[in-house]
């Protein structure tokens, strides 16, 4: 099944590019949960490597086994996957305000991450049988009512930003997979238009919160606009060089909450500076724009989809978190995919750019 | 192939596209976003970071020790610890009041109260909730700022003034208090500093003030120190030695309470001015100011109809009576008018400008000469003369002898004693003197209306033969290079007075101790103790007060007695005023202890304990209001 002339197609460029990543978070994630006044090295670092070891044979599994495979069990996948989330509502171990982990005896399984590449599979599968120029009605509905699904659940945990990114899987590849533009204008005047209604009935008190101390900081800057402001004193005291490692006083002094999480990129930008902050962004950058050319190579529309399918997430949160880590976007407990701590995510993003470089890697083949 | 395949791939190709273009923007965005934030507004943003993780806390200087002549604290510092709140970092002020009000077991709302008064103050800056926090009360919020329960609340130590217990030598000493704005702003204070108001405290609060230090530290999100990043040491104050023998003070305080009197005292040095003893009754505690006093506590002090918080030594004016007479006997042998042997026949009084002026002595004095119209008192030998005087003489030698106008003491808002004249009654109602008012001047009634320590001062004058130097409480003073003498020292005022007028106020002022006179409670065998009793009217003066709903106890004359010892090279003088003690031979039994405890000490004897004289109105509970606390 696998055949070996297939390793000269791996796209080691990209695959360096992760794990820099990787390893630029860790060394992060060191300096994030170092404690200055205990002097003791914390064991975050060491899991979060752990973690890295897992996520590589989640990737090895996701590239060696044919893209096509997947995509004709793409519908076992998301249904797996959604059971998982019903099981996680109901008997899910309850950490830090939400429902999200299954305790399992080698790690904890978030299967809200994962969600992401099963949602991802499913659509793949579902746009690259439409038949027409641009997908059809049916079809768009069915998308949505499979997005529908694991966004409500995972809303229910609650977990509001993972829930959020599991949705943009949708629109990334209904658009690719030629959605009509106008009507794409029309579901958003539409969200604009209910706007007022979810912002009344659908949103809790401390996310309203979170918005308007978006919008002027200053409002409550001893609450929730607290996070923001030290997020933008973390970033902008940073400087062209930075305050080297473990020298910021931002994050070393937890003025930032969940520093070796959320705000890893703020962690990074006040010690690395300027200079960190743009070798990581063109990382990025390259990561992405190489999954982009990977979907233009495809051999076939399943595999440019799901390519599309697992970058939308994966974009979603990068830009998001960065923003956030900047204070340029409602904090919302959205991880930096590959150098946030946090093994699901780390796992199912390892594996999701698995199915990425399966995809380029099988171009050439039958 | 046209098909829809070929349309379909075309069209995600050109989405593709468009995707990269929309990926490489929003980076590029992302990192122009960086570079604002970073390098441009980089100066900033390092500001408020350092503002986020440093706590600048200050070291409050002790103040100046002081000492009495004999190198005796009479006041200290002790540590006190006061509690306050960070407003700067605190998310949840609410939330922290209620678990500071929990674990220190205040009310909630007094808390919300110095909250509230220190609203305007810049958030960096600590406000202090609890002044004098007890142990238990520290302990409580140490406890809860190791579990990060009360991160936005800090112990402070800080040293606080300690005064003698029983408010001795209140007045003198003085208290501090918070500096006022205006203090602040005049005085180039940081607020909430700690300044003398009132007394010693105030009058060398320069001196006595040190300089606070700083200590940098750097703190965690929840208030935890971690590192002292710089640490200035505060230097403590200047240490005074004061004139003040305390075994005096303490006499002099004891005989006004065994006897059961308010009043004040001055027991001066006459050959140098130094103030031995201050006495100002009743007193009050300052140790109540020293950490905040509390608005009962300070409304309960300034309405008391017993004045508590005045400083009757230096304050309260009150009229001489007769010993007013040693200026008119003064005024009169040196102006020669008269020598020591003018002799006045006293027949119970005299008529002058038609009307008749009593003497106290109903019968008369008969004849009697400078030295006996001193020792019986005779108010018609003073009439007389004064009337030959003339009030602008009378008030010449007030001046010159350090009776009139403030004596320079160095303690704040001392007032002005007032001995009249013309020009000033001419200044002051418009209305120009009539002779008649100089025989009631004469013997220190009328207008006349004097400080204890004024009149102290002229007994000092009177001692010395003329010349006296403005009293003074500060001795000697310490900047941490040993002890010296304060940088200037007043030099000795007024006249000499001509040998023979001494002789004979000398000689006058003995006999009403140790003749037949009306200070014969002061008489110290063997001491020659030389002085002179006063009444000063009340209800003449406060007439119209009666209304008031006064007790008769409030109506009754107050006793004077001024006096030097010993007769011959006078080393003690001053004056004993006894509120409302009918007359100047009560206030003579407190003037003999002080004096004997100064005798005592002088010759290597153990102190004497104070001995009520027979007859003396035993102490009344209630008279002691006040005194104490």
């Amino acid at each position: 099944m696998f055949d070996r002339r297939l390793c000269a197609h791996i796209d080691w460029l990209m695959l360096g590019a992760v794990y820099l990543l990787c390893a630029i978070g860790v060394v992060m994630i060191a300096s994030a949960t170092a404690d200055p006044s205990r002097a003791t090295a914390s064991q975050l670092p060491a899991t979060q490597v752990y973690a890295l070891v897992l996520g590589t044979g989640a990737l090895l599994v996701c590239l060696v086994i044919d893209y096509r495979s997947f995509g004709e069990r793409a519908h076992l996948i998301y249904g797996g996957l959604v059971l998982l989330l019903v099981y996680v509502l109901e008997f899910g171990s309850v950490r830090g305000g939400g429902r999200r982990w299954i305790a399992l005896p080698w790690f904890n399984l978030q299967p809200s991450e994962f969600m992401k590449i099963g949602l991802a599979l499913v659509l793949a599968r579902l746009f690259s049988e439409t038949r027409h120029q641009a997908p059809s009605g049916r079809e768009l509905a069915i998308a949505g009512a499979l997005t529908a699904v694991p966004v409500v659940l995972v809303a229910r945990q609650p977990d509001f930003g993972t829930a959020v990114t599991i949705a943009s899987v949708v629109l990334g590849v209904a658009i690719l997979a030629g959605m009509r533009l106008k009507l794409l204008g029309l579901l958003l005047a539409a969200a604009l238009l209910t706007a007022p209604a979810a912002w009344t009935f659908a949103l809790q008190d401390y996310q309203r919160g979170r918005i308007l101390s978006f919008v002027n900081p200053s409002r409550d800057p001893l609450g929730a606009g607290y996070q923001q402001i030290q997020a933008r004193i973390t970033v902008g005291s940073g400087g062209l060089w930075g305050k080297g490692f473990r020298k910021g006083t931002q994050g070393q002094l937890s003025f930032l909450p969940v520093a070796h999480n959320d705000f890893i990129f703020s962690v990074l930008a006040e010690e690395q500076g300027f200079v960190g902050v743009l070798v990581v962004l063109a990382l990025y950058a390259f990561v992405v724009l190489r999954a982009v050319d990977t979907a233009r190579r495809a051999r076939d529309r399943l595999g440019a989809l799901l390519v599309v399918g697992v970058l939308s997430s994966f974009l979603f949160q990068v830009v998001y978190n960065v923003s956030m880590s900047a204070g340029l976007a409602p904090v919302k407990g959205l991880t930096l995919p590959l150098m946030s701590y946090g093994g699901s995510s780390l796992i199912a993003t390892l594996a999701g750019v698995g199915l990425i470089l399966n995809v380029r890697m099988r171009r050439f083949t039958n | 192939m046209t098909g829809p395949p070929s349309l379909q791939r075309r069209r995600l190709a050109s989405r593709l596209n468009a995707l990269s273009v929309c990926v490489v923007t929003t980076f590029a965005a992302l990192a122009v976003a960086f570079w604002y934030f970073q390098v441009v507004m980089n100066a900033e943003y390092v500001r408020l970071a350092e503002n986020n993780h440093q706590r600048r806390l200050a070291l409050r200087a002790p103040r100046g020790i002081l000492y009495d002549r004999e190198f005796r604290p009479l006041v200290e510092n002790r540590d006190a610890y006061t509690i306050s709140i960070l407003r700067e970092h605190s998310r949840d002020l609410d939330r922290v009041v209620r678990r500071l009000a929990e674990a220190t077991g205040v009310a909630e709302q007094r808390i919300r109260d110095e909250l509230d008064r220190h609203r305007s103050e810049p958030r960096y800056r600590p406000v202090v909730v609890i002044g004098d926090a007890s142990l238990a009360q520290v302990s409580a919020v140490l406890a809860r700022r190791l579990d990060f329960e009360l991160p936005d609340v800090v112990v402070e130590r800080v040293p606080t003034r300690r005064y003698p217990a029983l408010g001795v030598g209140a007045h003198l000493l003085g208290y501090v208090g918070e500096a006022s704005e205006a203090q602040v702003q005049t005085g180039g204070l940081r607020p909430g500093a700690v300044v003398g108001q009132s007394g010693v405290e105030r009058a060398y609060n320069t001196e006595l003030m040190g300089t606070d230090g700083e200590r940098r530290v750097m703190v965690n999100s929840v208030g935890r120190e971690i590192a002292t990043l710089q640490e200035i040491a505060a230097s403590e104050g200047r240490r005074l030695q004061l004139t003040i023998d305390l075994d005096l003070q303490l006499a002099a305080e004891h005989a006004f309470h065994a006897l059961g009197y308010q009043g004040a005292a001055a027991f001066l040095d006459p050959r140098s001015g130094e103030v031995l003893a201050l006495v100002s009754l009743p007193a009050y505690d300052p140790n109540n100011f020293a950490t905040g006093i509390d608005r009962a506590t300070w409304i309960r002090l300034n309405t008391d109809v017993l004045k508590p918080l005045q400083n009757r030594a230096i304050q309260g004016r009150y009229s001489p009576g007769s010993t007013f007479k040693a200026v008119v006997a003064a005024a009169a042998l040196e102006e020669g008018i008269i020598t020591p042997v003018f002799t006045v026949t006293c027949r119970g009084g005299a008529t002058f400008y038609g009307r008749f002026f009593q003497c106290h002595s109903k019968s008369g004095h008969g004849p009697v000469d400078l030295r006996h119209a001193i020792e019986k008192s005779c108010n018609t030998y003073f009439y007389t003369v004064g009337n030959m005087v003339g009030i602008e003489r009378l008030h010449k030698w007030a001046a010159l002898l350090g009776l009139a106008g403030k004596t320079g003491i160095d303690l704040p808002n001392e007032v002005e004693s007032l001995v009249p004249s013309p020009e000033w009654k001419k200044a002051r109602t418009g209305e120009k003197w009539y002779a008649g008012e100089t025989i009631s001047v004469a013997i220190g009634q009328g207008q006349v209306s004097v400080t204890p320590i004024s009149l102290a001062n002229l007994y000092a004058a009177v001692a010395n033969g003329g010349p006296h130097c403005p009293p003074r409480l500060l001795k000697a003073i310490n900047d941490g290079q040993g002890w010296r003498p304060p940088d200037e020292v007043a030099a000795p005022e007024g006249p000499r007075l001509k040998p023979e007028t001494v002789a004979a106020l000398h000689d006058g002022f003995w006999l009403v101790v140790n003749g037949a006179g009306t200070g014969g409670r002061a008489r110290i065998p063997g001491h020659d103790v030389a002085g002179k009793t006063g009444t000063a009217q009340v209800i003449s003066l406060e007439g119209g007060r009666r209304a008031a709903g006064r007790t008769e106890r409030d109506l009754r004359d107050h006793g004077w007695f001024a006096f030097f010892a010993p007769r011959d090279n006078p080393e003690i003088a001053g004056v004993v005023f006894a509120e409302h003690g009918e007359h100047g031979s009560s206030a003579a039994p407190i003037a003999r202890h002080v004096l004997e405890t100064y005798f005592a000490k002088r010759e290597g004897r153990p102190l004497p304990a104070f001995e009520a004289p027979p007859g003396a109105p035993a102490p009344a509970a209630a008279r002691g209001a006040g005194a104490g606390q």
